[in-house]
């Protein structure tokens, strides 16, 4: 199959996936007890002004077919509008997506900046001190929960050096650069310990190999042996292992960008749950749910651009 | 406005009514003592905010946070002073009452302009009221009294009541009645509110909602001199340690309402001030009197007397409140402190006991709104309290919509409920919760006492201050003894500056005017 179809394919596959989410989200908001339109009105709200905005909304017509109104609209490019806000949900969700995805491209390029040259560190000298070291302190960052260390790093590097700035997104290249740092570097310290741990095996595993014994035969230099043979053999699990962490940490950026105060969808997502916003609870998780799929198709085809033998197919 | 059952959220303000036309200190005036010097002009100040707003449509919306919003950007004839206990003039210079208390004529103050530069005329308020009488779904209700308003010249106003009514003034000086531009300056009403303009000290920059929302300065305000600050930027900051470290670090200068576990921490940490204002912000414990055995005065007095007040003060404010003893906090006019609120004595609580219907206790439940560390505090305590009678109080723990919800349909036994006020009138407290068939229900526990009611509403008609002094000391005094709820406490509002903000003051009502605020350089 060529790259091509492999690529529509796995959009195509977007539409069940996408559909899926739609359910799941729109049936869970439900359950959570709570009425957006008290949230609105307030709560000295009387019945008849509450009755009145559920006609409004939609909100007194079975689930069923609320669903399927949703559904109707989202089909026409409409996710509908903001209850809290009376603003269209996709807007609130365009102005905010920059935020996020700078958000996770920046700590995957921070996770990796980290995470290489650690692996390749260890993986030189198998069990030797530094590869223990390497091997077990980034354990940390797993066990580390995002909100204490996001706010250990606020309170030192923003408050006591004041060397980045403690929330907020900032403007233009440089300000995201220096502003996002904190936050993405949380998200990153998650991501190493499992990028370090696979690309060390992995290389261990490239080391052994023939061809690098042809290799060094040759008088190939260390450094370039590392770089150029290892690592490029190495980095293809690797990718693997990135791609399904990034999609999951997609969910963690909700946590990290509340700490933060980084103006993104998952904050976004926070205050619709309690302010019960259906509608921008929906639709973010439909974001969210297509990012992580194309996440892992954009894994996929990198895949198959580091390691020519891989060939697109089912 | 302002009852929130069952929900930490204060928000809403109260509706007060009342008042007479006196004027009490001056609104707007800082008597901060940082704010010592020479004010200095410009700089941007940034507020980090636990809500969000919801929206600036100022007939119809009652969040605190969007309301303090509005406020720099509109402004009502009269404004609230300095004590929250009385109103002065603001777009007014002055007034008359005819004898029968039935017409107002209201002189309009000269040279005030719009941000848009357009001046303001009579025109623009008798549009302006017109737009909240209609507004029936939002405070439609506080402008009542008013039958019609006439515009006799660009200078003046005439309002014509139905019926005499005492918190006239005060309820002009709400919000809802700051005044904007005839017709919307030829918007519709919806777009008009996206982008909101007045003749406050700032004027429309930008919302992005759900993260920040701007205001600049209106360089046509008619205050000389003022505004100081060039911005004042709201922006939506819901974790507590997080807005805290942006104070700290200077990202943002004020920082609304940081936790009570961190208050002491911060009185003595170096670059910030915190600040504790007096409010009317009022904590109550209520009794649904449609369940048994709560109709029964002894058993609501019992309950009364065995919660300890100070404990509570000082587990949930740690200690930066003070116990309640009326239905009306201090901050209000015609507050009675020796109105008789119950307090903590375990004995007398025995004896009421005793003399109820269930001497040997009872098994009940305690509403609490889930999530909210504060009344999961005091719901233990008073449970631990109450045990000791024989009273076996079960806490369920419910959404926080879900016990709105509840506390609505009066299907509780024990929930609490908080009050603040907007407006510097007592009226609109005394009757949502005295007045069983006013629109809350006595605050929904179907308290009566038709002594009370009458007290209340005698207090409505009469302008004599002296007269509404003795109505509302009977209804302090008679609900006391009647424990319909038990006063728990009176909390202040709390917020942290930076130490180069000078003259932020918060009136008891929660307002603040950022026209009088400024930074200095250090």
């Amino acid at each position: 199959m060529g790259r091509m179809s492999f690529v529509f394919q796995r959009l195509a596959l977007l539409v069940p996936t996408a559909i899926g989410v739609t359910i799941i989200t729109f049936f869970m908001v439900h359950l959570i007890p709570g009425d957006p339109a008290v949230t609105v009105l307030g709560q000295h709200a009387n019945p008849s002004t509450v009755a009145l905005l559920h006609h409004q909304w939609g909100l007194d017509k079975p689930l069923a077919e609320q669903y399927w109104l949703f559904i109707d609209r989202l089909v026409h490019g409409d996710l509908g509008q903001s209850l809290y806000y009376t603003v269209p949900v996709w807007g609130l969700i365009t102005g905010r997506l920059p935020a996020t995805l700078w958000l996770l491209c920046y700590a995957a390029v921070i996770a990796i900046v980290i995470s290489v040259p650690l692996a390749v560190l260890a993986a030189s000298r198998k069990d030797a001190v530094r590869d223990h070291v390497v091997r077990v302190v980034p354990l940390l960052g797993l066990g580390l929960p995002a909100f204490w260390f996001g706010l250990i790093l606020q309170t030192w590097l923003g408050t006591k050096l004041r060397l980045f700035p403690v929330t907020g997104y900032g403007q233009g290249f440089i300000g995201h650069v220096h502003t996002m740092f904190l936050p993405s570097l949380t998200v990153a310290i998650a991501l190493c310990p499992v990028l370090i741990r696979s690309l060390r095996a992995s290389m261990l595993n490239v080391l052994g190999a023939d061809f690098i014994t042809t290799a060094r035969a040759k008088g190939v230099p260390a450094p370039r042996l590392l770089v150029r043979h290892v690592l490029r053999n190495a980095v293809i699990p690797a990718v693997t292992v990135l791609g399904i962490n990034i999609g999951y940490l997609i969910g963690g950026t909700l946590i990290v960008e509340q700490v933060f105060a980084v103006p993104g969808i998952g904050s976004l997502m926070i205050s619709g749950i309690l302010q019960r916003d259906f509608s921008v609870v929906q639709g973010v998780a439909l974001v969210f749910g297509v990012l992580v799929v194309l996440v892992n198709l954009l894994t996929d085809v990198a895949y198959a651009a580091l390691d020519p033998r891989v060939r697109f197919g089912r | 406005m302002a009852l929130s059952i069952g929900c930490a959220i204060v928000a809403l303000a109260g509706c007060g009514s009342g008042g007479t036309s006196s004027a009490g200190g001056s609104a707007g005036t800082s008597n901060n003592s940082a704010s010592a010097g020479t004010p200095v002009k410009g700089g941007d100040l940034v507020f980090a905010n636990p809500q969000d707003a919801k929206s600036l449509d100022q007939a119809n919306v009652f969040d605190n946070n969007s309301i303090w919003i509005i406020e720099q950007i509109t402004q009502p004839l009269f404004i609230v002073t300095a004590n929250g206990k009385g109103v002065q003039p603001l777009l007014a210079t002055s007034y008359t009452i005819s004898k029968d208390g039935k017409t107002y004529t209201i002189k309009l103050r000269q040279g005030v302009k719009f941000s848009t530069g357009a001046p303001m005329t009579s025109a623009d308020v008798k549009f302006t009221l017109e737009q909240t009488m209609a507004a029936s779904a939002g405070w439609g209700y506080i402008d009542a009294a008013i039958k019609s308003v006439d515009a006799p010249d660009p200078d003046t106003v005439v309002l014509n009541l139905k019926y005499a009514w005492a918190p006239m003034l005060a309820d002009l000086a709400l919000f809802a009645n700051g005044i904007v531009p005839n017709n919307y300056g030829g918007k519709s009403h919806d777009a008009f509110y996206q982008a909101p303009v007045g003749t406050g000290p700032f004027k429309w920059d930008y919302w992005h909602k759900g993260s920040a929302l701007k205001l600049v300065k209106n360089t046509d305000y008619w205050e000389p001199g003022k505004p100081y600050l060039n911005s004042v930027t709201w922006t939506y900051v819901p974790n507590d340690n997080t807005r805290e470290l942006q104070v700290k670090s200077g990202q943002a200068q004020i920082d609304q309402y940081p936790s009570w576990s961190t208050v002491s921490a911060l009185k003595t940490t170096p670059g910030v001030t915190l600040s504790l204002f007096p409010s009317t912000e009022t904590t109550y414990l209520g009794f649904n009197e449609n369940v048994k055995p709560f109709q029964d005065v002894h058993v609501r007095r019992a309950i009364s007397y065995a919660i300890d007040r100070t404990a509570l003060v000082k587990a949930v404010l740690f200690g930066n409140g003070q116990p309640a003893n009326s239905i009306f906090p201090p901050q209000v006019p015609f507050y009675d402190s020796s109105s008789g609120g119950l307090q903590y004595n375990p004995t007398q609580a025995k004896a009421e006991l005793a003399k109820s219907s269930v001497p040997h206790g009872f098994t009940t439940t305690l509403q609490v709104p889930s999530g909210n560390s504060d009344y999961s505090t005091i719901s233990t305590i008073i449970q631990s309290e109450l045990k000791p009678l024989g009273i076996n109080v079960q806490v369920q723990q419910v959404d926080a919509n879900v016990a709105h919800n509840n506390v609505q349909a009066e299907k509780y036994d024990m929930a609490f409920s908080i009050w603040t006020m907007d407006i510097p009138d007592p009226d609109e407290l005394a009757t949502f919760a005295l007045d069983p068939k006013a629109g809350s229900k006595s605050f929904f526990t179907s308290y009566n006492n038709p002594a009370v009611v009458k007290a209340v509403h005698d207090a409505e008609l009469t302008t004599v201050s002296s007269a509404r002094q003795t109505d509302y000391n009977t209804a302090q005094s008679l609900s006391a003894q009647d424990a319909f709820l038990a006063f728990l406490y009176y909390s202040p509002y709390q917020y942290v500056e930076a130490s180069n903000v000078h003259g932020f003051n918060v009136t008891p009502l929660g307002n603040y005017h950022m026209e009088d605020v400024w930074l200095s350089s250090s």
